[in-house]
């Protein structure tokens, strides 16, 4: 039996490799796993598989090396998504053996434009559904979404504040920031719930802090999901089905500040989005203004009422003076009118007067004593 | 007046104050309580939002 070396049978296959490969590239779809990133030497290690009916098809290890590594780089940028295990991809590569590592697939480049198109595919089924399964809750009207959460009314002072946030975060400290230094002096109570928000895990851990909230004794008037400036690659935690279905249920307002300008996550969709921390802190700063605004308002017009009521008061007594004074006998002596009396007594009735009657006519400075000699009656009413 | 009176609720009965001096429902007599009345609803909704009320509360217990 002819033997030969193992090192010459890899070589023959190295050759054979090289020979229908070499200055070839290929694209390829696979999805990617064993995913390692060495940021400091620029080169990544993974693994490329392929499913079909959730069973492996296929598989080949991959590499990008330092003049490559900056596809990574674009690839998070753009799509907003960390490069990691799990997600699909299409790259072009090319083949390389060695007879000591074996088949190796070297990447050339991304495909981020269709890495771009299938995270707005899933997206956009994910809203579907959303839709779908949540017909009286979850709704689209001219492209707003409105939710249970995103209608609920909002309390007229934000005071107690659930904030959701990663420890040591330019999130967290923005917003502890705008509303402890707020200019009107406002009090805020703000609880913190903090997490890991970016990672395979961050939409579980938003939503165990979500669930601690809602079952806290505290009642919040708000809840704020924020992350700072330097966190934006992974925007997957925001678009994850359940995550979503929870903040659009969920029973006290939510505020996204998710630092990002271009897109919006599915959960700034269910909730109210105000892309950065500062902005949420801001707004619950405004909507106290708005109160205060309110109340002064009701202030100077209930002052305002109180005031009018007590001069037309004033000025009811002011003419309720002038009638008595008019009305008083000296005022009607004065304007020669007579008051006639008999025995001290006020006539008001001439049939009170008999013939022979003694009477006293009361003038301003004189009173007139007479007899009554005769009465007649007078043939037509004296309008005086 | 209630100590746990809510913002909203203070609000709400200063609100019903004004209204009630709009209608003219208020007799003139009443109109210093009424004063009174809407003087502390205010102040409730002020310290409310300053949260001078826990700071008093928190001065109190250290007392």
């Amino acid at each position: 039996m002819e033997q030969i070396k193992l090192s010459e049978l890899l070589d023959h296959i190295q050759d054979t490799i090289q020979s229908q490969f070499e200055g070839e590239a290929f694209w390829v779809e696979a999805q990617i796993t064993n995913v390692k990133k060495y940021a400091s030497t620029r080169r990544c290690y993974l693994t490329l598989e392929e499913y079909e009916n959730g069973t492996k098809t296929a598989e080949a290890k991959a590499v990008f090396w330092a003049n490559t590594y900056n596809q990574i780089e674009i690839f998070e940028k753009v799509t907003k998504q960390i490069f990691k295990d799990g997600i699909k991809i299409i790259c072009q590569v090319k083949v390389r053996y060695h007879k000591v590592y074996g088949l190796n697939l070297d990447v050339m480049q991304i495909d981020v434009a269709h890495s771009i198109g299938t995270l707005e595919l899933e997206k956009q089924q994910t809203l579907e559904r959303l839709l779908k399964e949540n017909p009286t809750t979850i709704q689209l009207f001219d492209g707003i979404y409105r939710t249970f959460n995103n209608r609920i009314a909002l309390p007229l002072v934000i005071n107690k504040i659930a904030l959701i946030t990663a420890p040591n975060s330019d999130g967290q400290r923005d917003f502890q920031q705008e509303t402890k230094l707020n200019k009107h002096q406002y009090t805020f109570f703000v609880t913190e719930f903090l997490t890991t928000i970016q990672g395979d895990n961050a939409h579980k851990l938003i939503l165990e802090q979500l669930q601690l909230i809602e079952q806290s004794e505290e009642h919040f008037d708000v809840v704020a999901i924020v992350r700072g400036g330097g966190s934006q690659t992974d925007f997957k935690p925001f678009d994850d089905y359940e995550l979503a279905k929870y903040v659009a249920h969920f029973p006290i307002p939510i505020f996204t500040g998710i630092g990002h300008d271009r897109n919006q996550s599915i959960v700034d969709l269910m909730a109210r989005e105000q892309k950065t921390p500062t902005k949420v802190a801001s707004l619950f700063v405004e909507r106290n203004f708005e109160f205060e605004n309110k109340l002064m308002a009701l202030k100077t017009n209930f002052f305002g009422l109180i005031q009018d009521q007590l001069e037309n008061a004033k000025k009811e007594l002011e003419n309720a003076k002038r009638m008595v004074k008019l009305a008083s006998p000296q005022a009607i002596l004065d304007r020669g009118f007579a008051i006639i009396t008999i025995n001290n007594k006020i006539i008001t009735d001439p049939k009170d007067i008999k013939e022979n009657a003694e009477l006293q006519t009361i003038l301003r400075n004189e009173t007139i004593f007479s007899t009554v000699i005769k009465k007649t009656k007078n043939e037509t009413r004296t309008d005086l | 007046m209630k100590p746990e009176l809510t913002y909203s609720e203070a609000y709400a009965k200063l609100e019903d104050l004004v209204e009630q001096l709009e209608d003219g429902g208020i007799q003139l007599d009443q109109l210093a309580e009424k004063v009174k009345q809407a003087n502390e609803l205010i102040v409730i909704c002020e310290n409310k939002l300053r949260g001078i009320e826990i700071e008093i509360k928190e001065a109190s217990e250290n007392v």
